[in-house]
Protein backbone atom coordinates (compact mmCIF):
# COMPACT_ATOMS: atom_id res chain seq x y z
CA UNK A 1 0.00 0.00 0.00
CA UNK A 2 1.67 3.15 -0.91
CA UNK A 3 1.29 5.93 1.42
CA UNK A 4 1.86 9.93 1.02
CA UNK A 5 0.54 12.83 3.02
CA UNK A 6 -1.81 15.22 0.44
CA UNK A 7 0.78 17.91 0.39
CA UNK A 8 3.25 15.25 -1.17
CA UNK A 9 1.00 14.39 -4.16
CA UNK A 10 0.18 18.19 -4.67
CA UNK A 11 3.63 18.56 -5.44
CA UNK A 12 4.40 15.60 -7.19
CA UNK A 13 1.54 16.68 -9.54
CA UNK A 14 0.05 13.16 -9.81
CA UNK A 15 -3.47 12.07 -10.15
CA UNK A 16 -6.28 14.21 -8.58
CA UNK A 17 -7.34 11.80 -5.39
CA UNK A 18 -10.03 10.26 -5.27
CA UNK A 19 -12.49 11.19 -2.38
CA UNK A 20 -15.66 9.28 -0.41
CA UNK A 21 -18.99 10.95 0.14
CA UNK A 22 -18.47 10.84 4.14
CA UNK A 23 -16.04 13.77 5.49
CA UNK A 24 -13.23 11.82 6.67
CA UNK A 25 -12.16 12.43 10.33
CA UNK A 26 -8.18 13.80 10.60
CA UNK A 27 -5.63 12.89 9.62
CA UNK A 28 -6.08 12.68 6.64
CA UNK A 29 -3.88 10.57 3.98
CA UNK A 30 -3.54 9.53 0.26
CA UNK A 31 -3.67 5.77 0.23
CA UNK A 32 -4.03 3.84 -3.15
CA UNK A 33 -5.26 7.36 -4.86
CA UNK A 34 -8.20 7.66 -1.93
CA UNK A 35 -7.87 10.47 0.22
CA UNK A 36 -8.83 8.33 3.87
CA UNK A 37 -8.86 8.99 7.19
CA UNK A 38 -5.77 7.88 9.81
CA UNK A 39 -7.49 7.65 12.93
CA UNK A 40 -6.89 5.24 15.62
CA UNK A 41 -9.56 4.91 17.94
CA UNK A 42 -9.24 2.19 20.81
CA UNK A 43 -13.38 2.66 21.36
CA UNK A 44 -15.38 -0.49 22.12
CA UNK A 45 -17.85 -0.03 19.44
CA UNK A 46 -15.89 1.83 16.12
CA UNK A 47 -17.16 3.60 12.74
CA UNK A 48 -15.21 3.45 9.68
CA UNK A 49 -15.38 4.63 5.88
CA UNK A 50 -14.52 1.96 4.06
CA UNK A 51 -15.73 3.72 0.45
CA UNK A 52 -12.12 3.30 -0.94
CA UNK A 53 -13.42 -0.20 -1.55
CA UNK A 54 -13.33 -1.37 -5.12
CA UNK A 55 -17.01 -2.76 -5.50
CA UNK A 56 -18.56 -4.55 -8.51
CA UNK A 57 -21.83 -5.30 -9.23
CA UNK A 58 -22.74 -8.55 -11.08
CA UNK A 59 -26.24 -9.55 -12.91
CA UNK A 60 -26.72 -13.10 -13.74
CA UNK A 61 -28.44 -16.11 -14.20
CA UNK A 62 -29.82 -16.89 -10.21
CA UNK A 63 -29.09 -20.27 -10.63
CA UNK A 64 -27.35 -22.84 -12.53
CA UNK A 65 -23.67 -22.99 -13.07
CA UNK A 66 -22.71 -19.20 -13.46
CA UNK A 67 -24.27 -19.00 -9.98
CA UNK A 68 -22.29 -21.69 -9.12
CA UNK A 69 -19.03 -20.06 -9.97
CA UNK A 70 -20.08 -17.30 -7.73
CA UNK A 71 -19.47 -18.89 -4.96
CA UNK A 72 -22.75 -18.30 -2.60
CA UNK A 73 -26.27 -17.91 -2.71
CA UNK A 74 -28.22 -15.17 -2.13
CA UNK A 75 -28.62 -13.95 1.30
CA UNK A 76 -24.74 -14.65 2.16
CA UNK A 77 -21.51 -13.60 1.78
CA UNK A 78 -18.20 -14.92 1.53
CA UNK A 79 -14.64 -13.96 2.30
CA UNK A 80 -12.24 -15.96 -0.35
CA UNK A 81 -8.59 -17.05 -0.38
CA UNK A 82 -7.10 -13.92 -2.45
CA UNK A 83 -9.35 -11.33 0.26
CA UNK A 84 -12.36 -10.24 -1.91
CA UNK A 85 -15.35 -10.36 0.40
CA UNK A 86 -18.24 -11.84 -2.63
CA UNK A 87 -21.71 -10.67 -0.94
CA UNK A 88 -25.08 -12.67 -2.78
CA UNK A 89 -27.08 -9.34 -1.89
CA UNK A 90 -30.43 -10.27 -4.03
CA UNK A 91 -31.59 -13.39 -6.20
CA UNK A 92 -29.19 -13.06 -9.07
CA UNK A 93 -27.15 -10.10 -8.38
CA UNK A 94 -24.24 -10.56 -6.25
CA UNK A 95 -21.53 -7.61 -5.21
CA UNK A 96 -17.55 -8.07 -5.32
CA UNK A 97 -15.48 -5.86 -2.39
CA UNK A 98 -11.87 -6.01 -2.52
CA UNK A 99 -8.51 -3.61 -1.98
CA UNK A 100 -8.91 -0.06 -3.46
CA UNK A 101 -7.69 0.40 -7.21
CA UNK A 102 -8.79 -3.50 -8.17
CA UNK A 103 -12.25 -2.86 -9.54
CA UNK A 104 -11.10 -3.30 -13.29
CA UNK A 105 -9.34 -6.98 -12.11
CA UNK A 106 -12.40 -7.90 -10.41
CA UNK A 107 -14.42 -7.53 -13.40
CA UNK A 108 -11.78 -8.87 -15.34
CA UNK A 109 -11.81 -12.27 -13.58
CA UNK A 110 -15.74 -12.36 -13.59
CA UNK A 111 -15.09 -12.15 -17.53
CA UNK A 112 -13.02 -15.05 -17.70
CA UNK A 113 -15.65 -17.41 -16.04
CA UNK A 114 -18.19 -16.46 -18.71
CA UNK A 115 -18.87 -19.04 -21.16
CA UNK A 116 -18.21 -16.30 -24.36
CA UNK A 117 -20.62 -19.00 -26.13
CA UNK A 118 -23.17 -17.83 -23.95
CA UNK A 119 -25.71 -19.22 -21.45
CA UNK A 120 -27.95 -21.85 -22.93
CA UNK A 121 -30.70 -20.46 -21.41
CA UNK A 122 -30.00 -17.07 -22.99
CA UNK A 123 -28.99 -15.16 -19.81
CA UNK A 124 -26.46 -12.18 -19.49
CA UNK A 125 -24.22 -11.89 -17.58
CA UNK A 126 -23.45 -7.78 -16.34
CA UNK A 127 -21.05 -6.02 -14.72
CA UNK A 128 -20.53 -2.48 -13.24
CA UNK A 129 -17.92 -0.76 -11.14
CA UNK A 130 -19.81 0.93 -8.84
CA UNK A 131 -17.00 1.87 -6.63
CA UNK A 132 -17.29 5.90 -6.95
CA UNK A 133 -21.37 5.21 -6.82
CA UNK A 134 -21.78 3.82 -3.41
CA UNK A 135 -20.96 4.57 0.38
CA UNK A 136 -19.58 1.95 2.44
CA UNK A 137 -19.17 1.73 6.22
CA UNK A 138 -17.85 -0.69 8.91
CA UNK A 139 -19.40 -0.86 12.19
CA UNK A 140 -17.44 -2.86 14.44
CA UNK A 141 -17.92 -3.37 18.03
CA UNK A 142 -20.20 -6.24 20.63
CA UNK A 143 -23.05 -3.51 20.89
CA UNK A 144 -23.64 -3.01 17.06
CA UNK A 145 -26.86 -5.09 17.17
CA UNK A 146 -27.78 -3.17 19.77
CA UNK A 147 -27.51 -0.10 18.18
CA UNK A 148 -28.49 -1.39 14.73
CA UNK A 149 -31.85 -2.55 16.67
CA UNK A 150 -32.54 0.93 16.43
CA UNK A 151 -32.40 1.98 13.07
CA UNK A 152 -33.12 -1.27 11.49
CA UNK A 153 -36.07 -3.46 11.91
CA UNK A 154 -34.87 -6.61 10.79
CA UNK A 155 -33.75 -9.28 13.65
CA UNK A 156 -29.91 -9.24 14.58
CA UNK A 157 -29.85 -11.89 17.01
CA UNK A 158 -27.63 -14.72 15.91
CA UNK A 159 -29.94 -17.72 15.48
CA UNK A 160 -31.70 -15.27 12.43
CA UNK A 161 -28.63 -13.77 11.43
CA UNK A 162 -25.59 -15.37 11.89
CA UNK A 163 -22.24 -13.90 10.34
CA UNK A 164 -21.82 -14.13 6.75
CA UNK A 165 -25.15 -13.13 6.50
CA UNK A 166 -26.17 -10.57 3.59
CA UNK A 167 -29.80 -8.85 3.21
CA UNK A 168 -31.08 -5.85 1.51
CA UNK A 169 -32.93 -3.72 4.14
CA UNK A 170 -34.12 -0.32 5.52
CA UNK A 171 -31.33 1.54 7.57
CA UNK A 172 -32.50 4.64 8.70
CA UNK A 173 -34.65 4.34 6.49
CA UNK A 174 -32.43 4.49 3.55
CA UNK A 175 -32.20 1.31 1.25
CA UNK A 176 -29.22 -0.35 2.71
CA UNK A 177 -27.07 -3.54 2.02
CA UNK A 178 -25.98 -4.62 5.54
CA UNK A 179 -23.23 -7.86 5.42
CA UNK A 180 -22.20 -9.19 8.77
CA UNK A 181 -18.47 -10.03 8.55
CA UNK A 182 -17.28 -10.49 11.71
CA UNK A 183 -13.71 -9.69 12.19
CA UNK A 184 -11.16 -12.25 12.40
CA UNK A 185 -10.68 -12.31 16.05
CA UNK A 186 -14.67 -13.15 16.63
CA UNK A 187 -15.68 -9.20 17.15
CA UNK A 188 -19.54 -8.21 15.46
CA UNK A 189 -19.36 -6.44 12.46
CA UNK A 190 -21.60 -4.99 9.89
CA UNK A 191 -20.59 -3.41 5.93
CA UNK A 192 -23.29 -1.16 5.05
CA UNK A 193 -23.78 -0.53 1.80
CA UNK A 194 -26.22 2.73 0.53
CA UNK A 195 -25.69 4.89 -2.55
CA UNK A 196 -23.14 7.80 -2.66
CA UNK A 197 -25.30 10.85 -1.82
CA UNK A 198 -26.89 8.85 0.87
CA UNK A 199 -23.65 7.55 2.34
CA UNK A 200 -22.82 10.56 4.82
CA UNK A 201 -26.72 10.57 6.20
CA UNK A 202 -26.20 6.64 7.03
CA UNK A 203 -22.84 7.84 8.72
CA UNK A 204 -24.56 10.49 10.87
CA UNK A 205 -27.08 8.35 11.57
CA UNK A 206 -25.17 5.24 12.69
CA UNK A 207 -22.91 7.59 15.07
CA UNK A 208 -26.03 9.28 16.17
CA UNK A 209 -27.51 5.79 17.31
CA UNK A 210 -24.09 4.98 19.28
CA UNK A 211 -23.80 8.11 21.17
CA UNK A 212 -25.23 5.72 24.51
CA UNK A 213 -22.99 2.89 22.91
CA UNK A 214 -19.73 5.06 22.83
CA UNK A 215 -19.11 4.95 19.51
CA UNK A 216 -15.89 6.33 18.07
CA UNK A 217 -14.78 6.90 14.48
CA UNK A 218 -11.90 4.75 13.23
CA UNK A 219 -10.07 5.39 9.79
CA UNK A 220 -9.94 3.53 6.95
CA UNK A 221 -9.05 -0.44 7.88
CA UNK A 222 -8.92 -1.55 4.33
CA UNK A 223 -10.77 -4.39 4.62
CA UNK B 1 -44.85 -2.63 12.69
CA UNK B 2 -46.91 -4.89 9.86
CA UNK B 3 -44.85 -7.78 9.24
CA UNK B 4 -44.92 -8.76 4.85
CA UNK B 5 -43.28 -12.01 4.53
CA UNK B 6 -41.13 -11.66 0.91
CA UNK B 7 -41.32 -14.69 -0.76
CA UNK B 8 -37.79 -14.30 -1.44
CA UNK B 9 -36.57 -12.08 1.73
CA UNK B 10 -38.27 -13.47 4.16
CA UNK B 11 -40.54 -11.40 6.94
CA UNK B 12 -40.37 -7.44 6.15
CA UNK B 13 -41.26 -4.50 8.24
CA UNK B 14 -44.23 -3.68 5.59
CA UNK B 15 -42.21 -0.04 4.93
CA UNK B 16 -39.67 -1.74 2.67
CA UNK B 17 -42.42 -2.47 0.34
CA UNK B 18 -44.18 -0.70 -2.53
CA UNK B 19 -48.57 -1.96 -2.75
CA UNK B 20 -48.92 -1.87 -6.30
CA UNK B 21 -52.44 -2.96 -6.62
CA UNK B 22 -54.81 -5.80 -6.71
CA UNK B 23 -54.19 -8.68 -9.02
CA UNK B 24 -56.44 -8.93 -12.18
CA UNK B 25 -56.07 -10.16 -15.71
CA UNK B 26 -54.70 -8.30 -18.35
CA UNK B 27 -56.75 -7.92 -21.44
CA UNK B 28 -54.69 -7.93 -24.58
CA UNK B 29 -53.83 -4.68 -25.67
CA UNK B 30 -54.55 -5.36 -29.41
CA UNK B 31 -57.50 -6.67 -28.83
CA UNK B 32 -59.56 -5.13 -25.84
CA UNK B 33 -61.58 -1.83 -26.84
CA UNK B 34 -60.86 1.32 -25.31
CA UNK B 35 -63.70 0.97 -22.53
CA UNK B 36 -62.05 -2.69 -21.21
CA UNK B 37 -58.55 -0.96 -21.57
CA UNK B 38 -60.04 2.17 -19.01
CA UNK B 39 -61.65 -0.84 -16.84
CA UNK B 40 -58.45 -2.41 -16.35
CA UNK B 41 -56.16 0.66 -16.06
CA UNK B 42 -58.69 2.41 -12.85
CA UNK B 43 -61.64 0.46 -11.98
CA UNK B 44 -60.53 -1.57 -8.89
CA UNK B 45 -62.80 -4.49 -7.30
CA UNK B 46 -62.40 -3.36 -3.50
CA UNK B 47 -63.69 -5.93 -1.38
CA UNK B 48 -63.97 -5.50 1.96
CA UNK B 49 -62.47 -9.14 1.92
CA UNK B 50 -59.25 -11.00 1.37
CA UNK B 51 -58.32 -9.93 -1.86
CA UNK B 52 -54.82 -10.90 -3.66
CA UNK B 53 -52.82 -8.09 -4.80
CA UNK B 54 -48.90 -7.19 -6.06
CA UNK B 55 -46.56 -5.65 -3.88
CA UNK B 56 -42.95 -4.61 -4.70
CA UNK B 57 -40.01 -5.01 -2.13
CA UNK B 58 -38.47 -2.02 -2.54
CA UNK B 59 -36.09 -1.74 -0.38
CA UNK B 60 -35.19 -5.46 -0.55
CA UNK B 61 -34.92 -7.99 -3.58
CA UNK B 62 -36.52 -5.44 -5.63
CA UNK B 63 -39.19 -8.13 -6.85
CA UNK B 64 -42.72 -8.05 -7.59
CA UNK B 65 -44.97 -10.66 -5.58
CA UNK B 66 -48.42 -11.91 -4.84
CA UNK B 67 -50.06 -11.20 -1.35
CA UNK B 68 -53.47 -12.32 -0.11
CA UNK B 69 -54.35 -10.01 2.19
CA UNK B 70 -57.65 -9.11 4.15
CA UNK B 71 -58.77 -5.76 3.18
CA UNK B 72 -60.49 -5.28 6.88
CA UNK B 73 -58.10 -6.93 9.28
CA UNK B 74 -54.93 -6.79 7.06
CA UNK B 75 -54.39 -10.04 8.25
CA UNK B 76 -52.36 -11.35 5.59
CA UNK B 77 -52.64 -15.34 5.17
CA UNK B 78 -50.11 -15.92 2.09
CA UNK B 79 -47.63 -14.51 -0.25
CA UNK B 80 -45.93 -15.92 -3.09
CA UNK B 81 -43.68 -15.74 -6.26
CA UNK B 82 -45.87 -14.68 -9.02
CA UNK B 83 -47.12 -17.17 -11.50
CA UNK B 84 -44.89 -16.56 -14.69
CA UNK B 85 -41.59 -17.20 -11.84
CA UNK B 86 -43.49 -20.41 -10.46
CA UNK B 87 -43.65 -21.34 -14.34
CA UNK B 88 -40.03 -20.36 -14.85
CA UNK B 89 -38.72 -22.84 -12.11
CA UNK B 90 -40.35 -25.72 -13.22
CA UNK B 91 -43.26 -25.27 -10.23
CA UNK B 92 -47.15 -24.14 -9.41
CA UNK B 93 -49.43 -23.20 -12.40
ZN1 LIG C 1 -37.58 -9.40 -1.05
Amino acid sequence: MAESTIADADAAGTPPVARSSISQAPPVAVVDGWEVSQRTSDAVLTLSDESALAKVVVHGPEAGAFAGAMGVAFGRATRRDDGVLVVGSSPGEWLLIGAPGTGAALEAAVAAGVDPAGDPAGDFVTMVDITHGRALIRLTGAAAPSLMAKICAVDLDDRVTPNATALRTSVAKLVTDVVRDDRPDGTRSYLLHCDRSSGQVLFDAVLDAGIEHGIDIAGFTAR
Amino acid sequence: MILVSCPWCGPRNSSEFRYVGESKGRPDPNAATPEEWRRYLYVKSNPADWATETWYHRAGCRRFFAVERHTVTNEIRETRRPAAQLRLEGGGS
